[in-house]
């Protein structure tokens, strides 16, 4: 019985951390999913990551792509310090140890632009060496 | 009854029993049949399985675990003062077995070696780490993004500079990587 018990606990703890019925309601058009869990952190682009430890290791960490984005949401949109916790390959969020020292030249994060306007497109870097021939003009 | 191992090997009956043909159970059976209990059981597995927790993830929202040595696109790294890694050394480039690295190098107005061109043609690549094992200045890493598909072929070859905005983009995580790792390199 205290299985059961537990699962409506669950769901209304989901849909509390949601916004009530109406915004569990929408999380779920959204994410196929309601879970609830701890928030660990935001990173610049608003983008939440939550956890709980409840759910099996794949399922313990998530990310709640910012309402910016609305349904446009792509996993190439987790910036790099985050990716690598929502990627278990550490356990400290980068709001507790940051992977390494802000640079001044590193960059925005940029999601996967193939497809649109701003995809990348490929050029040479050198001059090319081979040039075609002009012919010599006799006059 | 118990199968004994031991004494004269002898034939064991081990189909299923007969089923008893006593009132009982014929009318037992003929209710089970008419009330449709087995369906009714089907629908009690499926119905159970909307609350149980799915085995499956929910990408993009979650992730699989990946090792921090996972091997994903390539980037060019720079050292701490922005200064790009790359000597042009070309150990990546001969080492490649699927020779998808291109490199042309001169030197530069400071008299520095770097190269000028630093292609990958990543629809060559067999992703095996060999150029970031080659590397004397961990300049060319495989980093974890494997989020780069596109729509067209040609979106895939990568020049330096698409190189080293992945570099700039990712050093983040690949020096968190590579610090992780350091006892094992």
């Amino acid at each position: 019985m205290s299985k059961y018990l537990e699962k409506l606990r669950n769901c209304r703890l989901a849909i509390k951390q949601n916004g009530g019925i109406i915004g569990a309601y929408l999380q779920l058009f959204r994410t196929d999913e309601l879970k609830y869990g701890n928030h660990i952190g935001t990173d610049k682009y608003g983008n939440k990551y939550y956890e709980n430890k409840s759910y099996f290791v794949a399922r313990s960490r998530w990310i709640d792509y910012a309402p910016k984005y609305g349904y446009d949401f792509d996993g190439s949109q987790v910036p790099a310090d985050w990716h690598r916790w929502l990627h278990y390959m550490t356990d400290d969020p980068p709001t507790k140890v940051k992977p390494c020292p802000d640079r001044e030249w590193m960059t925005d994060h940029e999601e996967n632009l193939s497809g649109t306007t701003g995809q990348y497109v490929p050029y040479s870097t050198v001059t090319p060496k081979i040039h075609s021939w002009n012919p010599p003009k006799n006059n | 009854m118990p199968l004994k191992l031991y004494g004269l090997a002898r034939n064991v009956n081990i189909s299923d029993k007969d089923p008893d043909m006593d009132w009982k159970s014929i009318t037992d059976r003929a209710a089970t049949r008419m009330f449709f209990k087995e369906l009714f059981k089907g629908y009690g597995i499926t119905g159970s399985y909307l609350f149980r927790e799915p085995a499956t993830i929910n990408y993009p929202f979650e992730k699989g675990p990946l090792s921090p040595r996972f091997r994903g696109e390539h980037a060019l790294r720079r050292y701490p003062s922005g200064e790009e890694r790359c000597i042009a050394c070309k150990l990546c480039e001969a080492i490649c077995p699927a020779q998808a690295i291109t490199i042309e190098a001169e030197t530069r107005e400071d008299g520095s070696r770097r190269t000028t061109r630093y292609d990958i043609d990543m629809t060559k690549c067999i992703f095996c780490g060999f150029c970031q094992e080659a590397c004397p200045v961990d300049a060319i890493v495989e980093g974890p993004n494997f989020e780069y598909s596109t729509e067209t072929h040609e979106e895939l070859l990568y020049n330096k500079e698409k190189l080293l905005q992945n570099g700039d983009k990712w050093e983040a995580e690949i020096a968190g990587n590579l610090k992780a790792d350091y006892l094992y390199r």
